[in-house]
């Protein structure tokens, strides 16, 4: 069920960020998602979350600490849509 | 108005499809490559954007001219656009946003190349050539060696069509411009003043007029500034 849905994230990552030549296979779950690792950047994270609150009705403060340790990887996101989801 | 001569050290230009294509200078193809540009910033570009970046990666390989960019309409699209957003009450996307400022592919493009000179966007209402050499004759004129001026358009949304004109076509071209003597074979720009009459048949002109007078095909004319310019080596 976790893997289910953290492909199905890695899925919303690479759509709603228009990550070219990026696969699934690439994001690694418990590599940084922002300036290391993936490489995002702060544009990345208000479009993400905007993606998050549009597909599971999660509101996230733009930037406060807590934002931060969800957007940290991939699991910690994962961790948050399942505590948090409302649809 | 200064009418200096300006040198035409090189230029660029980007109008896919267009024919004859056998200048060097020119590309045609449909989705340039950008491939200086990281992947990680290259996503947000459209195919203009990347065209832009090709040709100022091209005439300033050193990231070191003052760049000016001119656009009459911008990214029409995505700026028009989320209007309608804002008006459904549909979040904007911060990406897309972003991309609609005026100076955000000359802004990517400084990110990718590392240029930190002063760069410029500009709009004039159809006299975006006019504004460019005047710009370019300014940075000169302060003491810069090199200025390289970009121009580039798309057409705006069907739905605003009928109130603004626009290019049928989405276009781009780029020179770098000097002021000193000429050398050899290199072209020099001069800026003279049209008569009104002269000026009638043209429109404002748009990035592939400016292509096409770089190909010797037609005058370069901006009838609102009422000016012409000729070329002579």
């Amino acid at each position: 069920m976790a893997d289910a849905l953290e492909l199905e994230l890695k899925h919303l990552i690479i759509d709603t960020l228009e990550l070219e030549d990026v696969t699934p296979e690439d994001i690694d779950r418990e590599e940084p998602l922002f300036v290391e690792g993936l490489g995002l950047d702060s544009i990345d994270a208000l479009e993400l979350g905007l993606a998050l609150q549009k597909t599971y009705g999660i509101k996230l403060e733009a930037d406060s600490e807590e934002s931060r340790r969800h957007f940290a990887n991939l699991k910690s996101l994962a961790a948050l849509v399942e505590e948090r989801r409302v649809d | 108005m200064n009418d200096a001569s300006l040198i035409l050290e090189d230029w660029r230009a980007w109008h896919p499809g267009r024919k004859p294509a056998h200048d060097p200078r020119l590309s045609v193809e449909e989705r340039p490559a950008a491939a200086r540009v990281a992947p990680m910033l290259r996503r947000r570009l459209n195919n203009l954007g990347r065209a832009v970046c090709d040709m100022l990666m091209a005439l300033d390989p050193g990231a070191e001219c003052v760049l000016v960019h001119a656009s009459r309409h911008g990214d029409s699209e995505r700026t028009l656009e989320m209007l309608y957003a804002l008006n459904e009450d549909v979040p904007l996307s911060p990406a897309r946003f972003g991309m609609a400022v005026h100076n955000a592919m000359i802004g990517v493009h400084s990110i990718a190349s590392g240029n930190r000179r002063s760069l410029q966007a500009i709009a004039a209402s159809g006299a975006e050539v006019s504004a460019l050499f005047s710009e370019a004759l300014g940075y000169l004129m302060e003491g810069e060696k090199q200025v390289v001026v970009v121009f580039s358009d798309a057409p705006i949304p069907p739905r605003f069509a009928d109130h603004a004109p626009g290019p049928a076509t989405t276009t781009a071209v780029a020179m770098r411009l000097a002021m000193r003597a000429a050398i050899a074979g290199e072209q020099s720009v001069t800026a003279l003043g049209a008569d009104e009459s002269a000026c009638h048949e043209y429109r404002p002109p748009q990035p592939d007029d400016v292509i096409a007078w770089l190909l010797g095909e037609t005058p370069l004319v901006c009838p609102i500034r009422r000016r012409v310019w000729t070329m002579a080596s």
